[in-house]
């Protein structure tokens, strides 16, 4: 065992690897990196970025002013998904207000409103929608019809009820919070991000400052070289899995109902990929400067196509089969069935083969266009 | 002012009447603190108008710190600075300031760098047009106008970089090491130019590590630790030396070296001994002597007792080097010489034995490398045998490095054969790196780590056992002379030491063969007397070496060397050789007008014949017998309008530098083509 120790501490490895630790614990700014950006992506994603739309600006022209108009406004503002921006006394008006973007809806009650009802009669208001948001107005105009058809029910609670009426219940995020939705999904945009940036980063630095071409002059092997670089920063980026996790069940309550351990594996797969996706950046660039470039237009489609914060079924036929060819969205499928769904590998296979075959292909042709990068 | 003793000479030509002006630059008492450190202890100095005044000393001497006070960028602690009699921050405006950073912007061509900086001062656009054509031709830049700055080679970029700092026509440049890197043909160019410039009355102080070319100066003032040691022209300095060189040839030089060391009493002499000091060169010793004749016959005395016999012995002048590296040593500035503690068995190979072809550590044949249709490296063929100092040299782009890079492996080759070590299949096998010791141009050392770290992390990878690593970098650190400092970020070094570092950190492996890619750039004259002294250890231990240098002087410590032009080595031989085998002579002309000669000499002349050394001229002739005449005749003819005639005051042959004979090779082999 003595004599295992020695060899390991006489090798040229294990020389690469303490430079590269000492050159990690210099760098503050990579520490940062890794800690700040993770954090704060998360908690803006987590908080932020909500689907459910809310406190819709509606502005209410009641020519009829009658008890049941001034009923049909409360309706549509109690549950706050509307607020009553104000009151207008002419359709030039309130026009005016839907196309200067003063609100989102204008509401119209007709003088006869009253009149009508109480002669059993069908009353129409007339709402106007600011469509150019086509998803707030589409969302506004659905909320507009379930409000009114309940008041209609309350008006005429006699009148026949629906043939069919369904009764959803939603599983795994019954209380459908949207930052259980998001936050899986940050996770992997967040590793895609960092992994590939502080692996392209550590490897252009030895060529931005010339070191690279000494370091080929040593017995190192090109490998070992590689994997010294790698190695210290696969360890962290671990963590930053470990801070990802903790993020999303101490401040946004997700649940983790899979097994954390085969969670922790399929992550350092996804690690690979990413670190990959790095040293791939970093063969082709000359600088670190263009190597920030160049990741930006190679991660930001990754990630608007992967279904991390848009969802898959939200893009066009093409895309969604293009997606399987996106390792970060396997990587999210796996997140947020390991997270809320409690699922395992038996259920997510085909996305953990398909990240297996991503992370060797990948770190298969960045060692190889390394070792070739000097000719 | 002291001058040549047999000749009275003006030695620059300047308008009538201006010598009685106020000087230029007067410094007096001059202080500079950082904190609790002294950069500058009080120094006094005047610069006449029209004069160039060389700084030279040993990195952290305070020079820098000197040029930066002197051009108003830094404020003084304590004495009085006056330029153009102002403070310096007033006279900025007259002030030109050119520093070892190229300060161009690199994806701007020459025209548009120009235009920046005649924008920044200000220059009326047809004021800016004129100078730009007469600058750019007087550097010969004027057919690149359009060309991206960031595609010149060295030597030009700092040349633009003058015209940039001359456009605004300032009385004054100041220039801090602005031919370091840049290779010899270059820097002679350069230099033509600056005395062209101060021939126009423009004032310039220099600071420069090459000792050659701070010859060229007209007062030099040598500075070590924040201190004016010496000031005077090159020939006081050599006088307030009191010795002389003796060059002695002989065919065992290391044991007769050893001899003439041990001959030598130490430090420090009441009155000089009769041998003051002894440097080995690549086929000479040269010995410094209070006196030729005595010298030579202590010389040959204590040789005789070993029963050793030199071959030859040749007198000659004392150096800028030998002035600077004596009067270094009196101070005590001296970094020691230890040889590396090693672990290995000294290998039985040496230079003395009878060739064999397993002596060879480095062969190669019909060597090329092509970059696309450009032919970087042509038909490159050379020997370097185990023990042996090998030097290539050339200029900027002339294929050094893409030579050395083919023979590490680092680049494939176009076609031709290597063989390293005996190997010419695989060369980059680990084993086989694991003999070779590389430092490359631009070293490399980690910035971020400390000294130590960068040196435990090259023992760790070359694999130096653990028992013996804290030996080998303790003697790295003392050789550096940072023991103590080890902790030191190793980016805040400063350059030369850097340097220092990284040549400790790539032969602590105690490698077999070396390849030193412009080891001493920017290192000082003492310490890369130091670093000579540690190659030769090597190699006498039997390492192969292969180096390359700017700095001509120092290339006389190779044994073999081959000079490359345009990726082909057009010259080959031992240092005495190449020199022996220039055609024609060097002549030094005194004239009472160096640079109306110059111009005068350069019509009949090629440019590259005719270059100024302070108050003298340097020519190579072909046929001296037959031209000296005509050129006297062409001298005589000419006076000023003002009715002064030229007078020559001497004309005599003096010996080749390895320089001169650089400049003359890469000159004909490039009219050949």
């Amino acid at each position: 065992m003595p004599k295992l120790l020695d060899h390991v501490l006489n090798s040229c490895f294990w020389a690469l690897a303490v430079k590269e630790i000492r050159q990690i614990l210099r760098n503050k700014q990579l520490l940062f990196l890794l800690v700040f950006p993770p954090t704060i992506q998360l908690l803006i994603y987590g908080f932020a970025l909500a689907p459910d739309v809310e406190m819709l600006r509606l502005s209410v022209l009641d020519y009829a002013n009658s008890q049941t108009s001034r009923e049909l406004v409360s309706a549509l503002t109690e549950n706050r998904l509307f607020i009553v921006n104000g009151y207008t006394f002419s359709e030039t008006d309130l026009t005016q207000q839907v196309r200067q973007g003063d609100v989102t809806a204008g509401l119209i009650i007709p003088p006869n409103f009253e009149r009508r009802l109480n002669q059993e009669q069908t009353a129409e208001v007339q709402v106007l929608i600011d469509g150019v948001d086509a998803n707030t107005a589409g969302i506004a105009s659905g909320y507009l019809s379930q409000i009114l058809s309940q008041f209609n029910r309350r008006l005429s609670p006699e009148a026949t009820p629906p043939l069919v009426n369904p009764e959803a219940t939603f599983f795994y995020n019954p209380g459908l919070i949207s930052s259980w939705f998001f936050v899986p999904g940050v996770i992997g945009l967040v590793l895609t991000l960092i992994s590939s940036l502080v692996s392209s980063s550590a490897v252009v630095r030895e060529k931005d400052t010339g070191t690279l071409e000494q370091l080929l002059m040593t017995p190192a092997e090109d490998w070992e070289i590689l994997l010294a670089k790698l190695v210290p920063l696969f360890l962290l980026l671990m963590g930053d899995v470990v801070l990802a996790l903790g993020v999303s069940k101490l401040v946004f309550d997700v649940p983790f109902r899979g097994n954390m351990i085969i969670f922790f594996l399929v992550s350092a797969l996804y690690i690979c990929v990413g670190i990959s996706i790095g040293i791939l950046l970093a063969t082709i660039s000359k600088s670190q400067q263009q190597v920030v470039l160049t990741s930006f237009f190679i991660n930001l489609p990754l990630i608007q196509t992967s279904g991390a914060i848009a969802p898959v079924e939200s893009m066009p036929l093409f895309f969604r089969y293009a997606a399987v060819l996106n390792p970060l969205q396997h990587y999210v499928a796996i997140a947020r069935g390991f997270l809320l769904k409690g699922v395992g590998v038996a259920e997510l296979w085909q996305h953990v083969l398909a990240l297996a075959l991503f992370a060797v292909i990948l770190m298969g042709i960045s060692i190889k266009k390394f070792r070739s990068q000097l000719n | 002012m002291v001058h040549h003793p047999e000749v009275e000479v003006t030695p620059f030509s300047l308008p009538a009447g201006s010598m009685r002006l106020a000087p230029v630059i007067q410094v007096a008492g001059l202080q500079k603190r950082y904190g609790a450190l002294t950069a500058v202890k009080g120094i006094d100095f005047t610069v006449q108008r029209g004069e160039i005044f060389g700084l030279i000393g040993p990195d952290g001497a305070g020079k820098t710190t000197t040029f930066q006070i002197l051009a108003g960028v830094m404020e003084a602690s304590a004495g009085s600075v006056q330029v153009l009699g102002r403070p310096p921050r007033q006279a900025r405006l007259g002030i030109g300031y050119l520093t070892q950073q190229f300060s161009l912007y690199l994806d701007l061509s020459l025209n548009e760098n120009i235009r920046y900086s005649a924008g920044l001062r200000e220059v009326p656009l047809d004021r800016l047009m004129e100078r730009r054509d007469r600058y750019l031709k007087l550097m010969n830049l004027d057919q690149f106008g359009d060309r991206l700055a960031g595609q010149l080679s060295g030597g030009m970029k700092q040349k633009l970089a003058l015209c940039c700092a001359l456009i605004a026509q300032p009385e004054i440049l100041l220039l801090d090491e602005p031919t370091t890197g840049v290779d010899p043909v270059s820097r002679r160019d350069f230099w033509d130019v600056l005395a062209a410039l101060a021939n126009q009355g423009v004032t310039i102080v220099v600071a420069t590590p090459y000792l050659d070319e701070a010859e060229r100066c007209n007062r030099i003032a040598l500075m070590y630790n924040g201190e004016i040691q010496q000031m005077g022209t090159l020939q006081d300095l050599r006088i307030g030396l009191g010795l002389h060189r003796l060059e002695v040839r002989t065919n065992d030089l290391a044991t007769t070296e050893q001899v003439l060391l041990d001959a030598i009493p130490p430090l420090p002499h009441e009155t000089p001994p009769p041998l003051v000091d002894v440097q080995s060169f690549g086929d000479r010793l040269d010995i410094l002597v209070p006196d030729h004749a005595t010298g030579e016959a202590t010389v040959r005395q204590v040789l005789q007792q070993q029963h050793l016999h030199p071959s030859q012995i040749d007198y000659a002048e004392a150096t800028l080097e030998n002035v600077f590296v004596t009067r270094l040593r009196q101070q005590g500035a001296d970094p020691p010489f230890i040889p590396l503690p090693r672990s290995l068995p000294r290998t039985s190979r040496s230079l003395a034995q009878p060739r064999g072809s397993n002596d060879l550590a480095i062969q190669t044949r019909q060597l090329y490398k092509t970059f696309g249709n450009f032919r970087a490296v042509k038909d490159v063929t050379l020997e370097v045998r185990y023990g042996e100092i090998y030097g290539l040299l050339g200029a900027n782009g002339a294929g050094k490095t893409t030579t050395i890079k083919m023979l590490c492996g680092l680049l494939p080759a176009s076609g031709g054969e290597i063989s390293l070590a005996g190997r010419s299949q695989n060369l980059r096998n680990p084993d086989l790196r694991r003999q070779i010791g590389y430092m490359s141009q631009k070293f490399t050392l980690y910035d971020d780590l400390s000294v130590v770290q960068n040196l435990e992390f090259y023992c760790g990878v070359y694999r130096v056992p653990r028992a013996q690593r804290r030996e080998k970098i303790d003697w790295v650190l003392t050789i550096c002379g940072l023991t103590g400092q080890e902790d030191m970020l190793t980016g805040r070094l400063p350059g030369g030491w850097k340097q220092r570092v990284a040549f400790g950190a790539s032969v602590m492996h105690e490698p077999e063969i070396l390849f030193l890619d412009e080891p001493t750039s920017g290192v000082d004259p003492l310490a890369r007397r130091q670093f000579w002294r540690l190659i030769e250890d090597f190699a006498r231990r039997g390492t192969a070496i292969l180096i390359t240098t700017h700095y001509l002087e120092e290339a006389e410590h190779c044994n073999n060397m081959g000079f490359m032009v345009a990726g082909e080595v057009v010259a080959k031989g031992t240092p005495s050789a190449i020199k022996a085998a220039q055609p024609g002579k060097l002549i030094e002309m005194i004239t009472n007008m160096p640079q109306v000669t110059s111009d005068l000499l350069k019509t009949v002349l090629d440019p590259w014949r005719v270059s100024i050394f302070g108050d003298r001229l340097h020519l190579v002739l072909d046929h001296p017998d037959s031209d000296i005449p005509c050129i006297q005749d062409l001298l005589q003819e000419y006076h000023k309008p003002d009715g002064t005639i030229l007078e020559l005051h001497s004309v005599r042959a003096i010996p080749f530098s390895l320089e001169d004979a650089f400049i003359g090779i890469v000159q004909r082999s490039e009219q050949t083509t």
